[in-house]
């Protein structure tokens, strides 16, 4: 026959082997809380099914916190009953106090908070048994474990964020250097680098401030009205700057933001911050590279619409006249040049030979070739002296071009039947007038450069007959300061006056064929440093 | 650029539709969580949020966004976004937040997923 303690013993092994069925049962409700509170609401709700008889408190209390707070209210006075806790037992890892009707348990959980739990038996009389405190202490256990749980699988979710968010943090980075590249111009990369700056950084406001020469040109604050306060180095604040086209681009961000308010801003934050002024510092100078290269090409443009304008105004082939022989030849220098020459019928039988260098070259240059022309074609029909032509060119070339711009021309007016040529210089080169003694007579008559003294400048002509098989050259600087690669020029070496001596050929083309073979010979491979421009007239 | 955080929110066919407007950051982030509590304790398990006029998204804010999608799951719920701009879709996308939430084109799309049109 059993004993009465075998049958204790027998009546325990059957509770405890039914109550393991029912922790494991628990574990599977427990395992599934997301959070404390659910967490404390199942177990609450399985302690009920071990002790329905009982007033059950479930209390917390974070680390370091010395007072507890209330999970789930079951009319324990659960406050009361753990603060009336000796200290050694409410500090424990792990205590069970038990008194007649009341059983308090502390224990201490994986996250160093404790929970506390308070059983009151509604029957003063009826008190707890040792099976009770050790099957709340099971329990108790229990509620540790799923705790443990519950806390492993909130730290690996908050692990995969933050792998996440570092993933984020990169691809956002590689994609705002794109997209800041790709901005159209009126876009602002600033602004796009702010906004991306403020998100993968968690900031909750943030400003850039262009200044240049300490005013500020603009502010960008984000979010947009939003005012920014503080401009202290605190650690609520991280900075970046950068100089561009002599402006600053400086950018702030402030208030590093968490679920449990500001934070500090990490070593991280700082260098994204960094690299995104970095990407929009290399986006400005782009556009910069890109707005000028642009620029360049607008000019080029320009540059081929004047080309094909001067190319206009030059003569395409020069007037055939009786007894005579004569051509010409210009070749820019760069796209456009400011070298012209022409021969013009005027009404009175005569012809006006004319050539002119304007001072620099380009657009500009070309401008008053254009306007040379137009003026020399207009005034030419009036058949005006040569030195009021001279006269009148002076003051309308000084009144259309800027003070740097002038014309040094040669004008010749030939009376074909006779021979008979007034010639007037204004600032040019002498003409040669090759005579028929094999002798060459510099005719440097006249006066300035057009357009250089707004002034009634008394000019002066020079009257000569050139005779059959005489012949006249007019050219311009860029014949005579023609350089070779060691830098000696074209006349030093082969004076212009023995070439006209020299070459004497039955074709006035001829000649200038030969004078440019002449010229290319001596520059060799050196660049043509100025434009190249000749007539030759030949009497037969 | 991107203004202060609003919120509006209406019911259509028992979708809750909330539309945002500016930076959804901490404050957006409980602002919205907070409407959905609203009305999550009433029982509403279909949730659009529009995103239209928010071009910009922290992880704060996403962090209240994917709460709001596991408490949905929990009562077999869903969350669909919509108008996503494509920076912000991209950081939805990373952050896996598609991996248990819908996208749509529209609202009306949205709503229309719920209830078995589209």
């Amino acid at each position: 026959m059993a004993t009465e303690t075998q049958v204790h013993r027998d009546n325990l092994a059957d509770r405890l082997s039914t109550q393991i069925g029912s922790l494991q049962e628990a574990f599977r409700k427990l395992s599934k809380a997301a959070t404390l509170k659910d967490l404390a609401g199942q177990f609450i709700g399985v302690v009920r099914g071990i002790f329905p008889d009982a007033d059950i408190d479930l209390l917390h209390r974070p680390d370091r916190v010395e007072t507890w707070q209330m999970l789930v209210d079951g009319g324990a006075q659960g406050f009361e009953r753990l603060l009336a806790l000796p200290p050694e037992q409410s500090s424990a890892l792990s205590t069970l106090h038990q008194t007649a009707n009341t059983l308090c348990v502390v224990q201490r959980l994986v996250d160093k908070s404790s929970i506390g739990m308070v059983l009151v038996r509604h029957l003063p009389d009826s008190g707890y048994s040792d099976i009770d405190a050790v099957s709340l202490r099971l329990f108790v256990h229990l509620f540790d474990n799923a705790h443990q749980d519950l806390v492993y699988r909130r730290n690996e979710k908050q692990l995969i964020f933050s792998l996440n968010h570092r993933v984020l943090q990169l691809n956002s980075l590689i994609n705002t250097g794109i997209e800041v590249s790709k901005l159209d111009q009126h876009e602002s990369p600033q602004q796009l680098a702010l906004e991306r700056a403020a998100s993968l950084t968690n900031a909750s406001k943030g400003l850039v401030r262009v200044t240049s020469g300490g005013t500020v040109r603009e502010e960008i604050f984000f979010p947009a009205g939003v005012p920014v306060h503080g401009t202290g180095d605190d650690n609520t604040r991280i900075a970046t700057s950068f100089t561009f086209a002599d402006s600053t681009y400086a950018f702030e961000l402030f208030e590093k933001e968490s679920r449990i308010g500001i934070l500090p801003f990490e070593e991280t934050d700082q260098l994204l911050l960094d690299a995104l002024a970095r990407q929009v510092h290399a986006s400005l100078e782009n556009r910069y590279l890109h707005q000028q290269a642009l620029e360049k090409q607008k000019i080029e443009q320009d540059m081929a619409v004047a080309a094909s304008i001067q190319q206009r105004i030059l003569p395409a082939t020069l007037p055939a006249i009786d007894g005579y022989d004569i051509a010409g030849i210009n070749i820019p220098s760069k796209s456009v040049g400011g070298d012209y020459y022409d021969c013009i019928p005027l009404p009175d039988g005569k012809y006006a030979l004319i050539i002119a260098d304007v001072a620099g070259k380009g657009v500009p240059a070309a401008l008053l070739v254009s306007s040379l022309h137009a003026y020399v074609s207009a005034y030419l029909e009036s058949t005006l002296p040569l030195i009021e032509l001279a006269q009148r060119l002076n003051r309308v070339i000084c009144h259309a071009s800027t003070d740097d711009k002038f014309i040094t021309a040669y004008i010749a007016l030939l009376s074909p039947a006779t021979g008979e040529i007034e010639s007037l210089s204004a600032g040019h080169n002498p003409a040669y007038w090759l005579k028929s003694d094999n002798t060459v007579q510099e005719l440097s008559v006249g006066g300035v450069a057009l357009g250089m003294l707004d002034m009634d400048f008394p000019f002066q002509s020079e009257h000569f007959i050139i005779e059959k098989g005489e012949r006249l050259l007019l050219y311009t600087d860029g014949i005579t300061e023609a350089t070779n690669e060691q830098n000696q020029l074209y006349d030093s070496d082969v004076p212009l006056q023995e070439f006209v001596v020299k070459q004497k050929p039955e074709k006035a083309g001829q000649f200038i064929q030969d004078l440019v073979g002449d010229i290319k010979r001596f520059t060799g491979n050196a660049p043509q440093s100025d434009d190249i421009t000749a007539l030759y007239l030949l009497r037969r | 650029m991107e203004q202060p955080f609003t919120l509006t929110s209406e019911m259509r066919d028992n979708c809750l539709v909330i539309t945002t407007s500016g930076y959804v950051n901490n404050v957006g982030g409980e602002a919205i969580a907070a409407e959905f509590g609203r009305h999550f304790e009433g029982g509403t398990k279909h949730v659009v949020v529009n995103l239209a006029q928010s071009k910009v998204v922290n992880s704060i804010g996403m962090s209240f966004l994917i709460e709001i999608i596991e408490q949905l799951q929990e009562v077999d719920g869903k969350l669909v976004f919509t108008n996503l701009d494509p920076a912000v879709e991209k950081m939805l996308a990373i952050m896996g937040l598609f991996k248990f939430a819908g996208k749509e084109s529209t609202v009306e799309d949205a709503v229309k997923s719920f209830s078995g049109q589209k």
